[in-house]
């Protein structure tokens, strides 16, 4: 009977257990939450010594997902991921003997117009002088001559730069589980300035022979607005009349819409006690506008029978353009893979092997192989080193750039008549070229107890036209690396609490009584209780200006901004809002009783919209975004008083400048073409070592608690590397909270902030046509009132996390100089002690 | 170039399916308490989903060779 009850325990354990056939569709564990960050960097470009003075691209990528189980059987799911870009990327294509090389700070860009000269073939020729000396007479002469060298005729890019961008994307998802089969729905959207995408998706799991297979069927649908500005950067170069519709002019968009759909089928198979193997096969069909708006392709035409009254015969003009590229508007996709995974037993590892085959109908072929080892080490470390390469071959219309033996055929517009050339597709697109790329990468795990587990990878990618399959890839000039670091933070919420109950109780209840419930909005409101203590907490804070323009404490119309608020210069523009979000971790630890350290990394992201003043020439309104890492600071809290009903500690700390204080806009992608330093309130961290001293006083008393906080940041330079210092902040904040429940409080807040202006300035170029490009345009003196909520889970799976918001309300802003009044802000926090 | 199985579906998925048959007939029945090693962290077929989704981004933003693996997902974040 023994036997029998653990024979059967053991069952339901192993069926029960994560990991066994874990779809890919299957995100996140039950009542699971991850915190992730990636950082996408790519090399410089070969430019053949073009000059090329633009930053390579670089990506920050913030996300995180959770998984909430509702009721035994239906589980809601959410993701959420913003990415922000920006620097340099190929726009186009030519030959280097067609560029002209960029002088004092312009990039290199293709001469366009009517001004190359080629031989028959498409080479261009350089006009150079031989010196020719008569045998007869010793007379010396330097005729002209045509040469073409293979430099020349080395395929090169053209960089362009973008201002920095960000999307964001939200998606849900809801799922259904019986004992062996499951059903999710799920939809959600993605928002970019240029391009808006809404998405469902269905995906269904059906286990059988007795959970060693398992099928998996999956479809979705996304429909996709694109609406892009031209490149500013770009004028003048780019033939935009094929995507132009009647009524557009220069400062129209490029519109288009597509839909995608993607259906999928799987099948896991355990093989043997330590073997499982996964296929799948994929198919998707998109329709509609496929092209990439921000890639041109260059165009040279050479008519064949033009007079050759200046050059001899064998020397063209070419008359070179650059095309808007112009993809199918249709695309079938097949995917199959195929995934092995073997156990190690020796060294008890995990070898991964991984193929995909790609095909679609626009002639590309993939293959992909990747492996992998995961080593499980010692204490819940384990380290997996990876390798993989993809290959893929050419689009059938892809070239790096087009060559036409014809007169450039012209519309009455002037620009190119499409329906007279000999192609209707063509895209100079790199990553529609055939190439390779190989990666290797090492990802470093560990499990902490109760629940929390930490991956951070690197991975270094080479890219190269070599490296292609069978050969016959893309020339070399168009090589370049990326490396990506990513890390993740998972946490198990129930997991957290499971086998930690008097722990839990002993925080919750310490807590309760020493810190009271402070408001969300209030940072280092507590210490931990006791040495070995550690607390995780995710900070989340939005703030937003909106509004009228302030000048002091009163609103000011259009004119007097106009004169008054650009340093004696004419302000065209001002802000009409500003977004800011700032997501926090927190960690703390006490290594003792008295002393609490505290870690806060931070992501920001920022986005704003200007537009011209009345009574000024109108500029179209603009949208600026920024995200990154921001600053980063630690904290040492010291217990300094401490009874059952009052508690006085003090926080010293210091915060690393590790955002980015030089974010640049694009020349040229600025309305007043400068490009330059992006205003002071828009660059991801202060660029100073600033030095954070805090007093906190809380009281508890029965269901009553309050607290009272001086906070402080001391810039401790005077400028940063772009030549200012942010001002010193001091704020002061009293609140009182009653609990309205065992589980639940609600909290009024007072806070008075005094924000000093900005030292000095940009040391570079920047724009000076907005009040927000001024740096006595900062600082001021503020009011605020909060309400807020703080909810602590009492029992059940997520006993002992707790949530807490506040919304803080502006009641008077007394700013310097000119500035957007402010409309609010939100603070939102879990946190959980163990 | 056009692709080959998209000229022949009924081929290919029938090859699909066959192949599916052998992978599963192949394989030893493991009962439930057998499956202690299947369950292990590392066995699972994507250990990482979370940080694997950002790989994937990555790849989506810079081979042509994007999606596929699974339904869902939108925006072009085409950088």
């Amino acid at each position: 009977m023994a036997k029998k009850s653990s024979l059967h325990a053991l069952t339901v354990a192993a069926l029960a257990l994560p990991g066994v056939l874990t779809s890919p569709a299957v995100a996140a564990e039950d009542n699971e939450a991850s915190l992730q960050y990636g950082y996408y960097q790519e090399g410089e470009r070969n430019t053949s010594g073009l000059a090329n003075n633009l930053k390579p691209i670089h990506v920050d990528t913030l996300g995180s997902t959770g998984s909430l189980r509702l009721t035994d059987r239906i589980k809601l799911g959410f993701n959420y991921i913003q990415d922000t870009w920006a620097g340099a990327t190929p726009i186009t294509t030519a030959p280097l003997g067609l560029m002209i090389d960029g002088l004092t700070g312009a990039s290199s860009h293709v001469n366009t117009g009517k001004n190359a000269l080629v031989d028959k073939n498409f080479n261009p020729l350089k006009v150079d002088y031989k010196e020719v000396v008569d045998p007869a007479t010793g007379q010396v002469s330097y005729p002209t001559v045509y040469t073409s060298s293979a430099q020349d005729k080395q395929p090169v890019h053209m960089m362009t730069s973008a201002s920095p961008e960000t999307r964001k994307q939200g998606n849900f998802s809801l799922g259904y589980e019986w004992d062996e089969a499951a059903l999710t729905v799920g939809g959600g959207t993605s928002v970019e300035r240029d391009y808006n995408s809404s998405f469902v998706s269905s995906n269904g799991r059906w286990d059988l022979n007795h959970k060693l297979t398992r099928l998996n069927a999956g479809m979705s649908y996304t429909n996709s607005d694109i609406n892009a500005q031209r490149m500013s950067s770009a004028a003048g170069y780019i033939d935009y009349s094929r995507q132009s519709k009647s009524g557009d002019n220069a400062e129209s968009p490029i519109t288009g819409n597509r839909q995608d759909w993607a259906a999928n089928i799987g099948l896991s198979q355990v093989l043997n006690k330590s073997a499982l193997v996964e296929t799948g096969l994929s198919v998707s069909h998109n329709e509609g506008y496929l092209s990439n708006p921000y890639k041109a392709t260059t165009f040279i035409f050479k008519d064949p029978n033009q007079s050759h009254t200046i050059y001899p015969d064998n020397v063209f003009v070419a008359e070179l353009t650059d095309a808007l590229e112009n993809r199918p508007k249709q695309r079938n996709q097949l995917t199959w893979d195929l995934r092995y995974v073997q156990h190690i037993a020796p060294v008890d590892a995990a070898l991964h092997l991984d193929y995909r085959f790609f095909n679609d109908d626009w002639g590309i072929m993939a293959h992909t192989f990747a492996a992998s080892w995961d080593q499980p080490l010692a204490n819940g470390w384990s380290i997996t080193p990876n390798i993989r390469y993809y290959s893929q071959s050419a689009a059938d219309f892809y070239q790096p750039y087009f060559t036409f033996n014809q007169l450039k055929p012209v519309t009455s517009s002037g620009g190119i008549a499409y329906d007279q050339l000999p192609i209707t597709h063509y895209s100079s697109d790199q990553r529609l070229s055939g190439y390779g790329v190989l990666s290797g990468g090492i990802t470093v795990s560990k499990k902490f107890t109760k629940g929390i587990h930490l991956d951070a990878g690197f991975t270094y990618f080479n890219h190269a036209g070599g490296l292609k399959l069978g050969g016959g890839g893309e020339g070399s000039y168009a090589d370049f690396d990326y490396y990506m670091v990513n890390a993740a933070l998972t946490v198990n919420l129930a997991a957290l609490s499971l086998g930690n109950q008097s722990n839990i109780d002993h925080a919750g209840h310490h807590q309760h009584h020493h810190s009271g419930h402070a408001p969300a909005g209030v940072m280092f409101d507590h210490m931990l209780p006791k040495a070995g203590d550690v607390m995780l907490g995710y900070r989340y804070m939005y703030g937003r200006q909106a509004g009228d323009m302030l000048h002091e404490t009163s609103p000011v119309n259009d004119q007097t901004i106009a004169g008054q608020a650009c340093a004696g210069g004419e302000c065209t523009v001002a802000p009409t809002y500003m977004n800011m979000h700032m997501h926090m971790l927190d960690l703390m630890y006490a290594p003792t009783d008295w002393l609490t350290l505290m870690l806060m990394p931070q992501f920001v992201d920022m986005n704003m919209s200007m537009q011209s003043l009345a009574g000024i020439s109108p500029v179209e309104v603009h949208k600026h975004a920024t995200g990154g890492i921001g600053d980063t600071s630690a904290y040492a809290l010291f217990k300094l008083f401490n009874n059952t009903s009052h508690h006085v500690h003090t926080a010293i700390g210091i915060s690393a400048p590790t955002g980015d204080a030089a974010v640049q806009l694009t020349p040229g992608g600025h309305h007043g073409g400068v490009g330059g330093y992006i205003h002071y309130g828009m660059q991801l961290g202060s660029g100073t070592w600033d030095f954070k001293p805090s007093l906190t006083y809380t009281g508890q008393q029965d269901r009553w608690s309050w607290g009272a906080q001086l906070n402080g940041t001391v810039r401790m330079q005077n400028s940063n590397s772009s030549g200012y210092a942010l001002g010193d902040v001091f704020q002061t904040s009293a609140w009182g909270s009653y609990s309205l429940l065992n589980w639940l409080s609600a909290s009024l807040r007072g806070v008075y902030t005094v924000q000093g202006g900005i030292k000095n300035g940009f040391n570079g170029v920047h724009p000076t046509d907005a009040t927000v490009d001024f740096a006595n345009n900062y600082g001021g003196r503020y009011w605020d009132v909060g309400f807020g909520l703080n909810a602590m889970v009492p029992s059940g799976d997520l006993q002992g996390n707790r949530l807490s918001f506040e919304w803080l309300q502006p009641v008077s802003d007394d700013v310097n100089g000119y500035q957007l009044e402010r409309e609010g802000a939100l603070s939102a926090t879990w946190s959980y002690a163990f | 170039m056009f692709c080959y199985y998209m000229k022949y579906p009924s081929q290919f998925t029938k090859l699909f399916f066959l192949g599916i048959t052998l992978l599963a007939s192949g394989c030893t029945q493991v009962s439930p308490w057998e499956r202690g090693t299947l369950a292990k962290p590392q066995m699972a077929l994507d250990p990482r989903p979370v940080l694997n989704s950002l790989n994937a981004h990555v790849y989506g933003s810079r081979e042509a060779a994007s999606g596929g693996g699974s339904a869902g997902g939108g925006g072009c974040g085409c950088y």
